[in-house]
C-alpha cells in the first residue's frame, strides 16, 4: 500500500464502472456528464448499426449509440440505463445493461491494456481489479469516436 | 488588487477597442487628411495601454505604448502620414490582437513582438521626432508641503465593463503623478458587484487640474471628473435605479435557457391535452395561466437573443481591403443596415457563408483596375454589403459591379460534367445556383488561394433552407453579381408536415411543399431510368421515402405523394400517409457518419420525441 504522501500525490483516477452484455467496464469519470435512465431513440437512417440514434435531453439532441453492439455483442432489446460521455467537443450516449459502481483507484491498480478475449484491443485503455471485480477501463473516445462524424 | 477576474473583460473590451481602430485606419486611409480618426485611433490605442497596464500586461501596454507614440506625431501633424504608415499600422494592429489574447491566456513571453516594435519605433524616429517615452521619473515631484491636496470625483461610465478596474487604473495614473490619499470607497471596494463606478480621493500633484483631468479620462469610459470636488459622498447614492442597466451573459446559457423554454412549450402542449380530457374548471384555469406565461417567456427569450448584424458585419471592411490589396484590385466597400437584427444563432450560421461570398466577388468579381478602365468602368470596383428588413424575413446581399458569371462557360462546364442535359441552352439564374452550389465546382478560370472553388455555397445553400431560408443569384455580364440570403428573424419556428413511413416519422418544411395528392399507379413511368410522375403535363421524378431512408414492413395499398419544389425544380416523395402540419423548432445535430444527406436537422415533437427534418434540397 503507498504511504499517505503518496496516496495524496496521486489522488487516483475516478471511475464510473457499469456493464456491458456479462463484461464489467469502466469509463474515466472525468469525461461522464449525466446517467439517464433508458431512452428511446429516433433512428437515423445511414448511421452505422450500432447507432440507435438521437435521444432528446432537455431539449438538446444527443447521439446514442448501442453499448453492446460498440464492443461486437449481439444487440438485445433492454432497458438499461444511458450513460452521457464527452467525446472531444460533443456528448454522446451510450447504452449499457446496468451502471455497477463509482469509485477511484491510484494507477498502480490498474495494469496496462492486455488481451482479452472478446475484446477490441483498440478500445482498451487499462484493466483494473477492485476487490473481487476485475473490469476493463475503456477509451471512450476511441469506442464512440468513429460513429461520430468526422 | 487581483485583478485577473478582470482577464476575460479585458478581452472582451479590448476586442471592441481593436475593432474601431480598425474601422478608423480604414477610414484613414481613404482620406489621409481627416484628423478624427487618427484622435480616434489614437484613443483607442491609449485605452488599450491604459488597461493592459492595470493588468500587468507589459507586451501589450508596451507595444501600444509604441503605437502611440507614432500616432502622436501623426496626430499632431509632425508628421505626413503615408501608405507605409498604414501597412505598418494595420500591422500593429494585427499584433497588438495577437497580444491582447495571449495576454488573457498567460502566453504573452512566448509573443515575438520585436519586428514590430521596431518598426514602430524606426518609423517613429524618422519622423523627426525621437519617441517620447515619459517614464515616471521624468514626471512632477510631489508638493509635500501644500497641505491636503484636492479633492477629485471620478464617475466611470457604469454600463462599461471594467468599471472597478478602470477605478483601480485612475488610482494607479494618479499615483503617478501624485500622492493619492483617502480614497472612497476604498480600492478593496472596487471589485465588488455594489461598485458603481463614482468614487473620491484626495490627490497631491503639481499638475493643473486639466492635466489631472487628462490622465484620469485615459483610463477610458470615464464619465465625469470633478477636479477641486468638495469633500463629500453624501449625494453618491443619488440614482441607482432609473438607467439601463446591461449584464454579460455566457451565450450558452442564453442557449440552454431556450432549450429549456421548448421543452417547457411541449410540457405545456401535454398539460393542455391532459387538462381537456378532463373537465374540471380550476384546473383549465391553471392551464390557461401557465400556457400564457409559456408564450411570454419564449417570446422574451426570443428577443433577448436578437443582435444585431453589425456585430459580424464590423470584422468585413478589414477582411475587403487586405483581400483588394493582395488581389490589386479596387475596391470601395460599402455597408448598409447594420442595425438589423437577427437571433444569434442565425448569426453565427452567416459569418462563414458572408467571407465566402465576399471574397468571390473580390477575386471573380471585380475586374483590375486596367481592364476595367478598358471596359469604361470607374477603375474602383464596387461591393456592397446590406441587410434589409422585409416583414418577416431578413435579406442580406452581397453584390459586386464586376464582370458576372459567365454563363456559357459554366454551361459547358456543367454539360460535361453531366449536370444539365444537352437539351438545356441557357442558364437560368437558379439553374446558376444549382450548379454553383454543386461542391467543388469552379467557375474561376484560374483557382487561386485567396476564394474558395464554389465549396461551401452547397454548404450554405442547406443552412439557410434548415433555419427556414434560402439563397439566390442573380448575375448579369459585365454589370455585376448578387447573392442574397434569406433569413428568419427569428430562430426557425417553421411549419412542417409530418409525415410517416412504417413505424417512422419526419416532417417537411411546407414552404417548399407545393402539393399533396393520392398516388395514382397509371401516373407512374420512367424518367432517365428511373421512377417517375406525371405531373401536370410534364414528368417529375418520384421518390419513395420507404427506400430512401430503409424502411421494411407491410407497404399499404393507397400512398399519398407529397410534391416538392426549389426554384424551378421539383419531385414527388411517396410516404406511408400523413398525419398533419405543426410549428416545428429546427434544431441542428452532429448527424453520425453515415448519415443520409437529405436531412437538414431535426425537431423535437410534442411527445418529446426527436424527428428528422427532411432537407427538400435532398429530395429534388
Amino acid at each position: 500500500m503507498a504511504s499517505p504522501n503518496k496516496m495524496h500525490e496521486y489522488a487516483g483516477v475516478r471511475l464510473l464502472v457499469f456493464r456491458v452484455a456479462d463484461l464489467a467496464c469502466a469509463a474515466d469519470a472525468s469525461v461522464v456528464r449525466e446517467i439517464l435512465p433508458a431512452q428511446q431513440a429516433t433512428r437515423v437512417p445511414g448511421a452505422h448499426e450500432a447507432v440507435e440514434g438521437l435521444i432528446n435531453v432537455r431539449g438538446r439532441l444527443v447521439t446514442l449509440i448501442n453499448g453492446r453492439q460498440a464492443l461486437n455483442h449481439p444487440p438485445e432489446n433492454g432497458d438499461g440505463p444511458v450513460i452521457l460521455v464527452e467525446v472531444g467537443e460533443r456528448t454522446v450516449g451510450i447504452s449499457v445493461d446496468a451502471v455497477l459502481d463509482m469509485f477511484s483507484v491510484a494507477p498502480d491498480d490498474l495494469a496496462e491494456r492486455a488481451d482479452l478475449p472478446g475484446v477490441d484491443a483498440q478500445l482498451v485503455k487499462a484493466v483494473g481489479r477492485r476487490a473481487d471485480m476485475s473490469f476493463v477501463l475503456l477509451d471512450t473516445d476511441a469506442l464512440l469516436g468513429p460513429y461520430l462524424a468526422a | 488588487m487581483d485583478l485577473s477576474q478582470y482577464a476575460e473583460l479585458f478581452l472582451v473590451e479590448s476586442r471592441e477597442h481593436l475593432s474601431s481602430i480598425n474601422q478608423q485606419l480604414l477610414e484613414w486611409e481613404r482620406s489621409p487628411q481627416a484628423t478624427e480618426p487618427v484622435a480616434g485611433i489614437f484613443r483607442a490605442v491609449h485605452t488599450i495601454k491604459g488597461m493592459a497596464a492595470a493588468m500587468s500586461y507589459s507586451v501589450t501596454s508596451d507595444l501600444a505604448h509604441r503605437m502611440e507614440s507614432l500616432l502622436d506625431i501623426l496626430r499632431t501633424g509632425d508628421g505626413e502620414v503615408t501608405q507605409d504608415h498604414f501597412e505598418l499600422l494595420f500591422r500593429a494592429t494585427d499584433t497588438l490582437e495577437q497580444a491582447v489574447a495571449a495576454s488573457v491566456s498567460g502566453r504573452e513571453g512566448q509573443l515575438d513582438v520585436a519586428e514590430v516594435l521596431a518598426a514602430l519605433d524606426a518609423a517613429t524616429r524618422d519622423l523627426g521626432a525621437a519617441a517620447r517615452r515619459p517614464s515616471r521619473s521624468s514626471m512632477p515631484l510631489v508638493a509635500v508641503s501644500e497641505g491636503p491636496g484636492i479633492w477629485i470625483r471620478v464617475q466611470i461610465e457604469p454600463n462599461s465593463t471594467l468599471v472597478g478596474a478602470r477605478a483601480a487604473v485612475v488610482i494607479g495614473r494618479m499615483e503617478a503623478i501624485g500622492a493619492v490619499r483617502e480614497v472612497r470607497p476604498p480600492p478593496s471596494a472596487f471589485e465588488s458587484d455594489e461598485f458603481d463606478g463614482q468614487f473620491d480621493f484626495q490627490l497631491e500633484t503639481e499638475l493643473d487640474p486639466e492635466a489631472i483631468e487628462r490622465e484620469i479620462r485615459a483610463a477610458g469610459d470615464i464619465k465625469q471628473v470633478l477636479v477641486g470636488a468638495e469633500r463629500s459622498r453624501t449625494d453618491v447614492k443619488q440614482t441607482a435605479s432609473g438607467r439601463s442597466r446591461h449584464v454579460r451573459v455566457d451565450l450558452q446559457r442564453v442557449d440552454s435557457m431556450m432549450d429549456l423554454i421548448g421543452e417547457l412549450v411541449t410540457a405545456r402542449d401535454q398539460l393542455t391535452q391532459v387538462s381537456a380530457a378532463r373537465t374540471a374548471g380550476d384546473l383549465d384555469d391553471l392551464t390557461l395561466k401557465i400556457s400564457r406565461l409559456t408564450s411570454d417567456l419564449q417570446a422574451e427569450i426570443i428577443q433577448v437573443r436578437m443582435t444585431p448584424v453589425w456585430q459580424v458585419f464590423d470584422r468585413f471592411p478589414r477582411l475587403v481591403r487586405d483581400l483588394a490589396r493582395q488581389l490589386d484590385k479596387q475596391v470601395e466597400f460599402r455597408v448598409e443596415g447594420k442595425e438589423i437584427e437577427l437571433d444569434r444563432a442565425i448569426l453565427d450560421e452567416i459569418g462563414d457563408p458572408l467571407v465566402h461570398l465576399l471574397r468571390n466577388a473580390i477575386d471573380h468579381g471585380i475586374e483590375p483596375p486596367a481592364e476595367r478602365e478598358a471596359l469604361g468602368k470607374p477603375p474602383t470596383g464596387r461591393v456592397v454589403l446590406s441587410a434589409l428588413r422585409e416583414k418577416a424575413k431578413v435579406a442580406i446581399k452581397v453584390s459586386d459591379d464586376g464582370r458576372g458569371i459567365e454563363r456559357e462557360k459554366i454551361l459547358d462546364r456543367a454539360r460535361r460534367d453531366g449536370m444539365v442535359g444537352d437539351e438545356v441552352e441557357t442558364l437560368s439564374d437558379e439553374l446558376l445556383l444549382r450548379v454553383l452550389a454543386r461542391s467543388g465546382f469552379s467557375t474561376a478560370a484560374e483557382v487561386s488561394d485567396v476564394s474558395g472553388r464554389g465549396v461551401g455555397i452547397d454548404i450554405v445553400a442547406t443552412r439557410l433552407r434548415a433555419l427556414g431560408g434560402g439563397l439566390e443569384v442573380s448575375s448579369e455580364i459585365g454589370v455585376g453579381t448578387t447573392f442574397t440570403l434569406q433569413l428568419p428573424i427569428t430562430l426557425a419556428i417553421v411549419r412542417a408536415l409530418t409525415v410517416e413511413v412504417g413505424d417512422e416519422r419526419y416532417v417537411l418544411p411546407i414552404t417548399h411543399v407545393t402539393e399533396t395528392l393520392d398516388l395514382d399507379s397509371s401516373a407512374v413511368t420512367e424518367l432517365d431510368g428511373r421512377a417517375g410522375l406525371m405531373y401536370r403535363g410534364t414528368v417529375i421524378p418520384l421518390v419513395d421515402l420507404r427506400e430512401l431512408v430503409n424502411v421494411s414492413g407491410i407497404v399499404p395499398d393507397r400512398r399519398p405523394v407529397v410534391v416538392v419544389q426549389i426554384g424551378g425544380r421539383r419531385s414527388g416523395v411517396v410516404v406511408d400517409t400523413l398525419t398533419g402540419q405543426q410549428e416545428i423548432v429546427v434544431k441542428s445535430f452532429d448527424p453520425p457518419s453515415g448519415t443520409l444527406p437529405i436531412f437538414s436537422g431535426a425537431t423535437i415533437l410534442g411527445d418529446g420525441m426527436p424527428v428528422l427534418v427532411l432537407d427538400a434540397g435532398g429530395l429534388v
